[in-house]
């Protein structure tokens, strides 16, 4: 089946190419980081996770999204989205590698990662999320390859996967609400000491993640003729529409804790992120632009001429994708670190390494994407 | 075609045999007089030249675990002397050869972290 | 072309290969790649076990002196990268504001406005780094002290984010290069790994103070054992009016504050 991803024409070799040259950048910018050390990234000691775990956070989002059409296909038969289900299945397996790869890059000490296996501590969530993004990866890369393998044949697929999907679907909630766990049970980041964390990324995951299954889908029409449906799209885009309001609901109700309670450390950040907090400004312009732009995004989605609209729907999926790109990266782990525990503002910035390796590993998530999906294509428009 | 390909891939897995059969043929161990020809008493060490040289890295891994996570730094050698369980304890002894731990690691191609953080008798004065 | 029976065959015996290694490696000893060792369980201090304490006479300190800092930092070989955002300090002075900002702010004397702080660990009871450690690199011991293993330190800097009270340090680049007057006795750190105070527990075992106790002109510190009711600092702890930073956190730390 694989050979499938061997093949094509001109413009995929073009594409190919330049994600390996993105690639290659990446490998390169990371042996400067593993040589002079995590130096070379903008963070320091009060801001101590940047770029690399804000990508991480959001492609779990991305990842987990995986269920929003794996639940109703396999578990209600809802035929509409049988086309999309493979698609779903390799963006999750695509975006877990993406998240195991930034979680590596961020680490002072990679070749010690198997300490972490090796001493297991379950009270640390770290490890849980370890565990269970590695078997999310496996689930879905060996249940997606089995059900597309066995419709390539003509067979129906082998008895055990069905309990192995079946499995996949609380595991898709559980890998993104033990990511939400590594932020919301620390007590000193008040951004962050919320229990309405787990359910904003739900919520916010399910909106990004089905936004980006729509434009995957469209994308794949325009190169490839495979068209996923636009029945499976519009509800896509339903589900994402109240994702999505959900997310700015619960990001209000956030804002109503802080600033009604006046309570000094649960406001101190919202401040730093939309108002600017003692002179320090840098993300307020991106924090307004993300709920601006997620807002109109949302009120497009809920207006159905629009959302059927070809022009419309790709541009509001967009539009929320950046936004909580945006506001779950930017605003929420560099939020979490200003201001300092002893109440000190350092203000974060990549730098050309950072963003070099970052683009990197989006390029390797892009390429194992494009690959599994050229197979997935052809299968399903095999004679 | 294919049996070229095949002899080229056995010739690319083989090949850092190959390398490491002529290394052995070409280096010697390490000349004895590149350190100061002070003997040590091994009655003293905390077990004997033999077991140290098999078991050295099992000692030193116990040790770690012991002094750092238990807090127990105490060693009591088999001839009754309590020694601290440290690298400096057998720097202590072998301190005068500069090259204490690396002239075997260097020939054995073992490249241990210690020294990334622990100072080696080549650091001190 | 193989056939598909042989292919089978294949893949069944690769299998079985892979199982056999597995259980070989967990079956017997000698096979096996690398020993591991159960996690020590986080201890909790014990009443009857030891529990180390410290108690800052704040009122004695005199300003401008950083003599503790100084002997600490040699001490122990922490580098010096003359950076702020790189910065890396065991022990350090700030203000009253950013060591205690839970306290009230409201009409506070300027003597006690004016002064500045000893910030260090504070080896919580319940503390909220090793909680979070993925490998048990920071745990609990069972003197109390929250100690750092960097041999295993994986570098994921959950510490870091976890420490309510600042008090972590990583290694963004070598520190060797960084560190001025090393000391001989005691080990470096490497690029890589958090670090932070260790309540001197090298010391400890052979009965010193910690550096900065000793260090400091005006015995400012009160280092003993807080399970020990006759202890020194449990007699100024029943004697005198005490703080800690940000008690409502539930972290129990072991560093009492006289303001």
């Amino acid at each position: 089946m694989i050979e499938n991803a061997l093949k094509g024409n001109r413009n995929y070799w073009i594409w190919i190419s330049f994600l390996i040259l993105v690639i290659a950048s990446g490998i390169s910018a990371y042996s400067q980081q593993r040589w002079f050390g995590l130096t070379v990234t903008g963070m320091g000691r009060d801001v101590s996770w940047g770029l690399y775990i804000a990508q991480f956070t959001f492609l779990v989002g991305v990842a987990a999204s995986a269920v929003m059409v794996v639940l109703p296909y396999y578990l209600h038969n809802y035929k509409a989205f049988g086309k999309i289900v493979i698609i779903g299945e390799f963006l999750a397996v695509s975006a877990t590698l993406m998240c195991l790869l930034f979680i590596l890059t961020d680490m002072g000490r990679p070749d010690r990662v198997l300490n972490v296996m090796l001493y297991p501590s379950p009270h640390s969530m770290v490890f849980w999320d370890v565990m269970v993004l590695n078997g999310y990866f496996i689930i879905n890369l060996v249940s997606g390859w089995t059900v597309l393998g066995a419709e390539r044949k003509g067979i129906p697929p082998p008895r055990w996967v069905k309990p192995v999907i079946y499995l996949s679907i609380p595991w898709a909630v559980s890998i993104h609400t033990v990511t939400a766990f590594l932020y919301a049970g620390l007590p000193g980041r008040h951004l962050w000491l919320t229990a309405v964390l787990a359910p904003r990324f739900l919520a916010s995951a399910f909106a990004a993640g089905t936004s980006l299954l729509i434009l995957l889908t469209l994308i794949l029409k325009k190169t490839t003729g495979f068209d996923a449906g636009s029945e499976a799209r519009e509800k896509l885009a339903i589900l994402a529409t109240y994702a999505g309001a959900t997310n700015f609901f619960l990001i209000g109700t956030e804002f109503f804790t802080a600033f009604y309670s006046n309570i000094p450390s649960h406001m101190h950040s919202l401040q730093y992120l939309f108002f600017g907090l003692e002179g320090h400004s840098n993300l307020v312009p991106w924090m307004w632009f993300s709920l601006l732009i997620g807002l109109v995004a949302v009120l497009v989605l809920l207006i159905p001429a629009l959302r059927t609209s070809s022009k419309w729907l790709p541009a509001a999926c967009a539009g929320l994708v950046i936004s909580i790109w945006i506001d779950k990266g930017v605003g929420l782990i560099l939020g979490g670190f200003v201001p300092s525990p002893l109440e000190e503002i350092f203000e974060y910035s990549p730098t050309l390494i950072e963003i070099t390796i970052t683009l990197g590993i989006w390029a390797i998530g892009a390429l194992l994407l494009t690959m599994l999906l050229k197979v997935a294509v052809a299968v399903k428009t095999q004679e | 075609m294919i049996f070229l390909g095949l002899t080229l891939v056995l010739f690319a897995s083989l090949y850092s045999f190959l390398q490491v059969g002529m290394a052995e043929k070409t280096t010697q161990p390490p000349a004895q007089n590149l350190h100061r020809q002070v003997s040590v008493d091994s009655t003293k060490c905390i077990a004997s030249k033999e077991f140290m040289r098999a078991n050295h890295m099992r000692v030193l891994n116990e040790w770690r675990n012991s002094s750092v996570r238990e807090g127990n730094r105490i060693f009591i050698a088999p001839n009754g002397s309590k020694l601290e369980k440290s690298l400096n304890t057998c720097l202590g002894c072998h301190k005068n050869n500069k090259l204490f731990c690396f002239n075997c690691h260097m020939y054995a191609n073992v490249k241990p972290k210690c020294w990334n953080c622990h100072i080696s008798a080549m650091e001190s004065p | 072309m193989m056939n598909e029976e042989r292919r089978a065959f294949i893949k069944k015996s690769g299998l079985g290969v892979l199982a056999c290694l597995g259980a070989a490696s967990g079956l017997i000893p000698k096979f096996s790649l690398e020993k591991t060792v159960l996690p020590a369980w986080d201890e909790k201090p014990v009443p009857g076990k030891i529990r180390w304490g410290m108690l800052i006479d704040t009122r004695k300190c005199i300003e401008g002196c950083t003599e503790c800092v100084a002997q600490c930092h040699h001490v122990h070989n922490v580098p010096d990268f003359n950076n702020r955002k790189e910065e890396v300090k065991w022990i350090w002075k700030s203000s009253y504001n950013k060591v205690f900002p839970t306290a009230s702010q409201q009409f506070q004397s300027e003597k006690i406005t004016g002064r500045s702080y000893l910030a260090l660990c504070n080896h919580c009871a319940e503390s909220p780094c090793t909680r979070v450690c993925p490998t048990e690199a920071t745990f609990k011991r069972w003197d109390g002290i929250v100690a750092m293993d960097y041999h295993r330190c994986i570098g994921c800097r959950f510490c870091m984010a976890a420490c309510p009270y600042g008090s972590r340090s990583f290694n963004w680049q070598d520190p060797r290069t960084a560190i001025k007057n090393p000391s001989l006795a005691y080990p470096t750190r490497e690029q890589g790994v958090v670090e932070k105070c260790n309540f001197c527990s090298d010391r400890l075992v052979k009965g010193l103070l910690p550096a900065c106790v000793e260090a400091c002109p005006q015995k400012v510190m009160t280092f003993g054992d807080l399970n020990d009711p006759k202890s020194d600092i449990r007699g100024l702890l029943e004697n005198n009016e005490t703080m800690q930073r940000k008690p409502e956190l539930g972290t129990k730390p072991s560093v009492f504050y006289i303001i």
